[in-house]
C-alpha cells in the first residue's frame, strides 16, 4: 500500500514543487511520473502476494475514515495511468508540436495523474466526488491550453461536468441519508431495494454517464477532445473518461439491488450498441481528423457500456475482465491514435482529414502508428482489443438467446473498421511526388507508435493479464 | 522433441517477417541491401521448408506453442497438409520476389512494397502452419492487413477504390470467421486441428450451433476463396501491380480461403460430421455454381487480367468442390489442385504482366501475333492456359481426373457435367487467346514497346527477371504433371495427406 | 408536513429548477447561475438530511462544507473561462471587420 501512496503523492507534490520554484518544470514532472510508475509497478508486484490491501486514511476508523483499497486491478490501472502520463509527457516535451517545457501542461497533468490514482484507490462515495471534481477542473484547464479557439468547448465541458457532479452528489446525499455510511463495502452490506435507493442510484448513474460521455450523454466529448492540445486529447480520451466508468461499475455491482441492476443493464447494453454505431457513423462523416478520433472514443465507450450492461443484466462478474481489458486496450490505442493524428495535423498544418492524403509516404511512421492503433480499436487479433472482444463474445454464444448481442458486436467491429480505414486508405492516396515533403519529426512519430505496439504486445502476456484482471475485478 | 523441432515452424514464419521489417526501414536507394535481404529470406525459408518436408516424411513432428487465450494457445505446427501449402508459398514467393524486383525496377516506394510483400508471405505461411482455429484466425486477419497496402500500392483512384472494396469484403469475412471460431470455442475450446475433426462428440447436443458455425466459417472463408456471391473484390483488385495479382491469386489470399475450407472440413468438423449434419450438398452446389459462373464471367471479359481473375474464381472452387465431395479420391484432387492451380495461375499472371510491361498490351484484342514478338512468354502462357483447361500432361489435368473419379466414387455423377462444362468454357476463353497469340496478325506497332531487356524476340524479349520466373513456373507446371506418379510430386504428397485424413 | 420534509422538498425543487434553467438557457452566465441554484438545492437536501435526527450529523455537514468549497472554486473558474471566451470572441469579431 505504501508504494501505491507514493505513486499517488509524487505527481501531486511535484506539481506543487514546480509551481513554487518554476525551474526545470518538464524534467521534474517527467522524473516524478517515472518514479510514480516505478512505485505503481512495485505496488502491483506487492499485491500479487497480498491480494487485497486496505488503508484507512488518517488512522480513523470506519465509518468516519476514507478507505483506500489496492487490488491487482487498480494496481494495473495505476501502472497504466503512470505509463500513459509518462509517454504523453515525453511526446509533449520532445515533439516540436508539444506545449513547451514551461507550459501549464506540466503541473496540471501531474495533478490529473494524482486525481486519477486517488480515484482508482478510493472506496468511498464522497471521496470519489472530490476526485471527480478535481479531475474535471484540471481536465478543463488542460483543454484551454490550446488557446481561445478551445474556450467554447472547454466551457461546454465544464458546465456539463458541473451539473453531472451535482447529480452524483445528490445521489450520494440520498444514499447517505438512508444508510448513514459512505464506504462502499458498508453500503454494499446495508443496501436494500427501496425507492429511495433506486432514485439515488439513478441520479448517480446519470451524473457518471454524463462525465464518462456514455451514449446518449456524450455530446460534449467530440468538441472538447478534438480542440484540446494533442497531448491533452490523448490523456482525456485514454484515461479521464474511464474514471467515472470505474465508479459506475463499482457502485452498480456493489450497491445496486439485483433487479434494478438488471433493468439498468439492459438499457446500458442497448445504449452501448447504439453508441457503437452512432459514434462510428459520426466518425465516418466528420471532415476533421481529430474529431474522427474523438468520435471513435464515443464508439469505443459503447463496447464498455455493452460489457457493463451485460455484466449487470446477467450478473456475471467474469465480464469485468472484458470490461477492463477494453479500457486498457482502448487507452493505449487511443493514445497512439491521438498522438499520431495530432502530429500529422500539426505537421501538415491543417485539421482537415483530407490533409493526410499521401501520409503513408510523407509520414509513414505516424500513419503506421495510427493504423496499428486502429487495428486494436477494430479488435483484430492478437491485439488487446481482440482479447477483450474475445472474452466478451464467449458468454454471448453460450445461449442462442444472446446471439443478437453478438450481432451488435459484429456491426460495431465493421463500423470501426470503416472509420479507421477511412483514414488509412486516404493515406495511401499516392502523394504528388513533385510537392516538397514536409519537415517531419521522427521522435514524435516513434513515440506515437510505442503505445500501439504495447497494445499488440499485450498478446504475449494475455494469460497473466486476464488472471490479474479477474482476481482484481471480483473482490 | 528437440528445441530445433519446436522452433522450426516459428523460424519459417520469421524468415520472411524479419527481412520484411528491416526492409521497411531502408531508404529507397539501398537497392542492393534490399535485394540481398529479400533473397536471403527466400532462400533461408526454402532451406527450412525442405528440412521440414524431409522431417515430416520421416515421421517427425514440428510444433511451436505460446500461451495466448484460455484453452487456445498460439500454435504453429508442421503437418503434411500445412507443409503442402508452405512449400507452394515458398516456391512461388521465390519466383514472385525475383519477378517483382524486375517489375518494379525504378519505380517509387519499393521499400514499402517489399516490406508488405514479405509480411504478406509471412502471414500466408503462418496461416498454413496454424495449429488451431485461433491461430488460423490471427494470421487470416494479418493477411488482410498486409495485402491491403499492396493492392493500393499504385495509389491511383482506381487502386484506392479497389482497396476499399477489398477491405470491406475481407474484413467482413474475417468477422464472420471470428464469430464462427468463438462459437466453436464455446462448444469445444480450440484444440489443435485433428485428423477426422474434433467436434464429432458434440454432434447430438449442439447440432444447430455446429451448423451455424460451419455456415459462418464457410461464408467468412468463402470471401477470400472468392466463392459466389462474395467474389466481387477479386476482379476489382486487378488494379494492383502484376506480382501482387500473381501472389494474391496463386498463393496468398485466395488460397488462404480455400486452404481454410480444407482445414475446417477435414480437421475441425471431420468428413463424417459434415456428412451427418447434411452440410455437404449446399457447399457442393455453391462450388459447382461458382465454377460455371466464374467461367461464364471470364468469357465476357475483354481485358486479359480481368479474364484471368474470373478464371481464378472458377478454378479455386475446384478445391472447394473436391473437399465438398467428401470422398478420398476427390480430396486428393482438391489438395493437389491447391498447388497445381497456384503454379499455373502464377504463370499466367506473370505472362500478363510481361505483356503489359513490355508492350503495354492489356486487352485481349491487342494480343494478336504477340507470340512472334515474345515467343517464350507466349509459350509459358500456352502451358498455363492448356493446364487450366485440363489438357494432359500439365498439372490441371491431374486434378480434374481425380475430381472426376472422386465424384463417381461418391455417386455424384452430375459433377462430371460441371467439370466437362467448365473445361469447355475454359477452352472457349483460353483457346482464342492462344490462337491470337500464335497465329494472329501482329500489328504494325505495339501500343508502346518499352524495349525491356533488349527488345528482340527470344531470350531478350523482356527483362530477364520477368522472363525467368515465368519460364520457371511454366516448367514446374509441366513437371508436376509429368512426374505426378513419382514420390516427390504434389500429387503424391496429397495422397499422403488424404491417407492420413481418411485413415486409409 | 414536518420541517425536515419541507426543506428536503424545497431542496429537490431548487435542484430541478436549476437543471431546468440549464437545459433552457444558452447564455453562459445564466447557465452558471442555474448550476449554482442546483447546487444550492443539493446542499439544502444534505443539510436537511443532516438535521433529521435528534443530533446534527457532523459528517454530512463536513460534506456540505467541502461541497461548497468545490462549488465556489468551480464557479470562479467557469466565470473566468466565460469572460475569456467573451473577450476572445469579441476580438474575433473586431478582427473580421
Amino acid at each position: 500500500m505504501n508504494w501505491a501512496l507514493l505513486s499517488l503523492a509524487l505527481p501531486l507534490l511535484s506539481a506543487f514543487w514546480v509551481l513554487l520554484v518554476r525551474r526545470a518544470v518538464s524534467e521534474t514532472i517527467l522524473f516524478a511520473t517515472l518514479v510514480s510508475l516505478t512505485a505503481a509497478l512495485a505496488a502491483f508486484y506487492q499485491v500479487q502476494s497480498d491480494p487485497v490491501q486496505t488503508l484507512l486514511l488518517g488512522d480513523w476508523t470506519l465509518p468516519l475514515a476514507i478507505r483506500f483499497e489496492l487490488t491487482s486491478l487498480n494496481a494495473l490501472l495505476m501502472v497504466l495511468t503512470a505509463t500513459i502520463h509518462f509517454l504523453v509527457g515525453l511526446y509533449n516535451r520532445f515533439s516540436r508540436h508539444g506545449s513547451g517545457r514551461y507550459s501549464d501542461y506540466w503541473p496540471l497533468s501531474a495533478v490529473l495523474h494524482s486525481a486519477l490514482v486517488a480515484l482508482w484507490l478510493s472506496r468511498d462515495l464522497f471521496n470519489w466526488y472530490v476526485t471527480l471534481e478535481l479531475l474535471t477542473l484540471v481536465a478543463v484547464a488542460l483543454v484551454t491550453l490550446s488557446g481561445p479557439k478551445a474556450y467554447r468547448a472547454a466551457l461546454g465541458y465544464l458546465v456539463l461536468s458541473l451539473i453531472a457532479s451535482l447529480f452524483y452528489l445528490l445521489g450520494v446525499a440520498l444514499l447517505y441519508g438512508e444508510y448513514g455510511v459512505l464506504d462502499l463495502d458498508r453500503l454494499s452490506a446495508l443496501a436494500v431495494d427501496s425507492a429511495n435507493t433506486r432514485l439515488a442510484l439513478l441520479l448517480m448513474v446519470l451524473g457518471l454517464m454524463l462525465k464518462a460521455a456514455l451514449w446518449p450523454l456524450y455530446l460534449w466529448l467530440p468538441d472538447a477532445h478534438a480542440n484540446a492540445p494533442t497531448a491533452v486529447s490523448a490523456l482525456l480520451s485514454a484515461l479521464v473518461v474511464k474514471g467515472p466508468l470505474f465508479i459506475l461499475w463499482l457502485t452498480l455491482t456493489q450497491i445496486a439491488p439485483v433487479e434494478f441492476a438488471q433493468q439498468l443493464g439492459l438499457i446500458f447494453a442497448l445504449f452501448g450498441s447504439v453508441a457503437l454505431l452512432s459514434g462510428a457513423w459520426s466518425a465516418l462523416r466528420t471532415p476533421y481528423l481529430k474529431t474522427l478520433v474523438a468520435y471513435s472514443t464515443v464508439a469505443q465507450l459503447g463496447y464498455a457500456l455493452i460489457t457493463l450492461g451485460l455484466l449487470l443484466r446477467w450478473q456475471t462478474p467474469e465480464l469485468a475482465t472484458a470490461l477492463w481489458l477494453f479500457v486498457i486496450a482502448h487507452a493505449l490505442a487511443k493514445v497512439s491514435a491521438f498522438l499520431a493524428a495530432g502530429e500529422m495535423q500539426a505537421t501538415f498544418g491543417s485539421k482537415e482529414l483530407i490533409a493526410v492524403r499521401g501520409a503513408s509516404q510523407s509520414m509513414p511512421l505516424a500513419m503506421f502508428a495510427f493504423a496499428v492503433a486502429g487495428g486494436s480499436l477494430i479488435g483484430l487479433p492478437p491485439s488487446g482489443g481482440f482479447l477483450a472482444k474475445w472474452i466478451l463474445l464467449q458468454p454471448l454464444f453460450a445461449e442462442p438467446a444472446h446471439w443478437p448481442w453478438a450481432l451488435a458486436i459484429l456491426l460495431g467491429t465493421l463500423a470501426s473498421a470503416a472509420y479507421v480505414f477511412r483514414v488509412v486508405a486516404l493515406a495511401f492516396d499516392r502523394y504528388d511526388v513533385e510537392t516538397e515533403l514536409p519537415q517531419t519529426d521522427a521522435l514524435a512519430q516513434w513515440l506515437s507508435l510505442l503505445p500501439a505496439l504495447v497494445v499488440w504486445g499485450l498478446a504475449l502476456i494475455s494469460q497473466p493479464l486476464m488472471l490479474w484482471l479477474s482476481t482484481g475485478a471480483n473482490p | 522433441m528437440t528445441l530445433l523441432h519446436m522452433l522450426m515452424p516459428l523460424m519459417v514464419v520469421l524468415s520472411s517477417l524479419i527481412p520484411g521489417l528491416i526492409i521497411f526501414t531502408l531508404r529507397e536507394d539501398q537497392i542492393e541491401l534490399r535485394t540481398l535481404l529479400n533473397l536471403s529470406g527466400v532462400f533461408i525459408k526454402m532451406a527450412l521448408v525442405i528440412t521440414m518436408l524431409i522431417g515430416v516424411s520421416q515421421g517427425y513432428s514440428y510444433e511451436f506453442r505460446l500461451p495466448f487465450l484460455p484453452n487456445a494457445d498460439l500454435t504453429l505446427r508442421g503437418d503434411a497438409l500445412s507443409l503442402q501449402f508452405v512449400t507452394l508459398s515458398s516456391i512461388l514467393w521465390m519466383a514472385t520476389t525475383i519477378y517483382a524486383i524486375g517489375y518494379l525496377e525504378g519505380s517509387p516506394l519499393r521499400s514499402r512494397f517489399f516490406g508488405y510483400f514479405s509480411l504478406c508471405v509471412s502471414a500466408t505461411v503462418g496461416l498454413a502452419l496454424a495449429g488451431n482455429l485461433v491461430t488460423f484466425l490471427l494470421f487470416y486477419e494479418l493477411l488482410t492487413l498486409a495485402t491491403f497496402p499492396l493492392v493500393v500500392h499504385r495509389g491511383t483512384k482506381a487502386a484506392l477504390r479497389a482497396g476499399r472494396i477489398y477491405l470491406a469484403y475481407t474484413l467482413a469475412g474475417g468477422t464472420l470467421v471470428l464469430l464462427g471460431v468463438v462459437l466453436l470455442h464455446d462448444i469445444a475450446g480450440s484444440p489443435e486441428f485433428t485428423i477426422g475433426g474434433y467436434l464429432t462428440v458434440f454432434e447430438t447436443e449442439h447440432s444447430a450451433s455446429l451448423t451455424l458455425a460451419f455456415a459462418l466459417l464457410i461464408a467468412g472463408l468463402g470471401v477470400k476463396a472468392a466463392l459466389f456471391p462474395v467474389h466481387g473484390w477479386l476482379p476489382r483488385a486487378m488494379v494492383a501491380p502484376a506480382p501482387v495479382s500473381a501472389l494474391l491469386h496463386a498463393v496468398a489470399v485466395v488460397k488462404a480461403g480455400a486452404f481454410g475450407i480444407v482445414r475446417v472440413v477435414y480437421d475441425v468438423f471431420g468428413v463424417d460430421l459434415v456428412q451427418n449434419l447434411n452440410l455437404m450438398p449446399p457447399l457442393l452446389w455453391l462450388a459447382a455454381f461458382t465454377i460455371i459462373f466464374g467461367s461464364v464471367m471470364a468469357l465476357r471479359q475483354t481485358e486479359l487480367k480481368k479474364r484471368l481473375a474470373y478464371s481464378t474464381v472458377s478454378q479455386v472452387s475446384y478445391i472447394t468442390l473436391g473437399v465438398a465431395l467428401l470422398g478420398p479420391i476427390a480430396a486428393i484432387g482438391a489438395i493437389a489442385h491447391l498447388v497445381h492451380q497456384g503454379l499455373m495461375k502464377v504463370t499466367l499472371f506473370f505472362c500478363a504482366g510481361n505483356f503489359a510491361e513490355t508492350l503495354h498490351v492489356h486487352r485481349i484484342q491487342d494480343m494478336n501475333g504477340i507470340g512472334k514478338r515474345m515467343p517464350y512468354t507466349m509459350a509459358a502462357f500456352t502451358v498455363g492456359a492448356l493446364g487450366m483447361m485440363g489438357a494432359p500432361p500439365i498439372a490441371g489435368f491431374i486434378t480434374k481426373w481425380h475430381l472426376g473419379l472422386g465424384a463417381l466414387e461418391v455417386g455424384q455423377a452430375w459433377v462430371l457435367l460441371v467439370l466437362v462444362g467448365s473445361g469447355l468454357l475454359n477452352a472457349l476463353y483460353f483457346l482464342p487467346l492462344i490462337y491470337r497469340g500464335w497465329f494472329g496478325l501482329p500489328p504494325k506497332a505495339w501500343p508502346e514497346d518499352t524495349g525491356l531487356g533488349g527488345g528482340s524476340p527470344g531470350w531478350r524479349e523482356t527483362h530477364w527477371m520477368l522472363l525467368l520466373p515465368t519460364l520457371f513456373t511454366a516448367v514446374v507446371s509441366i513437371l508436376v504433371g509429368v512426374l505426378a506418379g513419382t514420390s516427390i510430386s504434389p500429387l503424391a504428397w496429397a495422397k499422403l495427406v488424404v491417407d492420413l485424413e481418411f485413415s486409409l | 408536513m414536518t420541517e425536515f420534509q419541507l426543506f428536503l422538498g424545497l431542496g429537490l425543487l431548487l435542484f430541478l429548477l436549476g437543471v431546468h434553467g440549464l437545459v433552457l438557457s444558452e447564455h453562459t452566465i445564466r447557465r452558471l447561475i442555474a448550476i449554482n441554484v442546483s447546487g444550492g438545492g443539493v446542499f439544502l437536501v444534505m443539510v436537511s438530511l443532516a438535521s433529521r435526527g435528534d443530533s446534527v450529523d457532523p459528517v454530512m455537514q463536513a460534506l456540505v462544507v467541502t461541497g461548497l468549497v468545490v462549488a465556489v472554486s468551480a464557479t470562479a473558474f467557469a466565470l473566468r473561462l466565460g469572460s475569456a471566451l467573451t473577450r476572445a470572441e469579441s476580438s474575433d469579431r473586431e478582427g473580421d471587420h
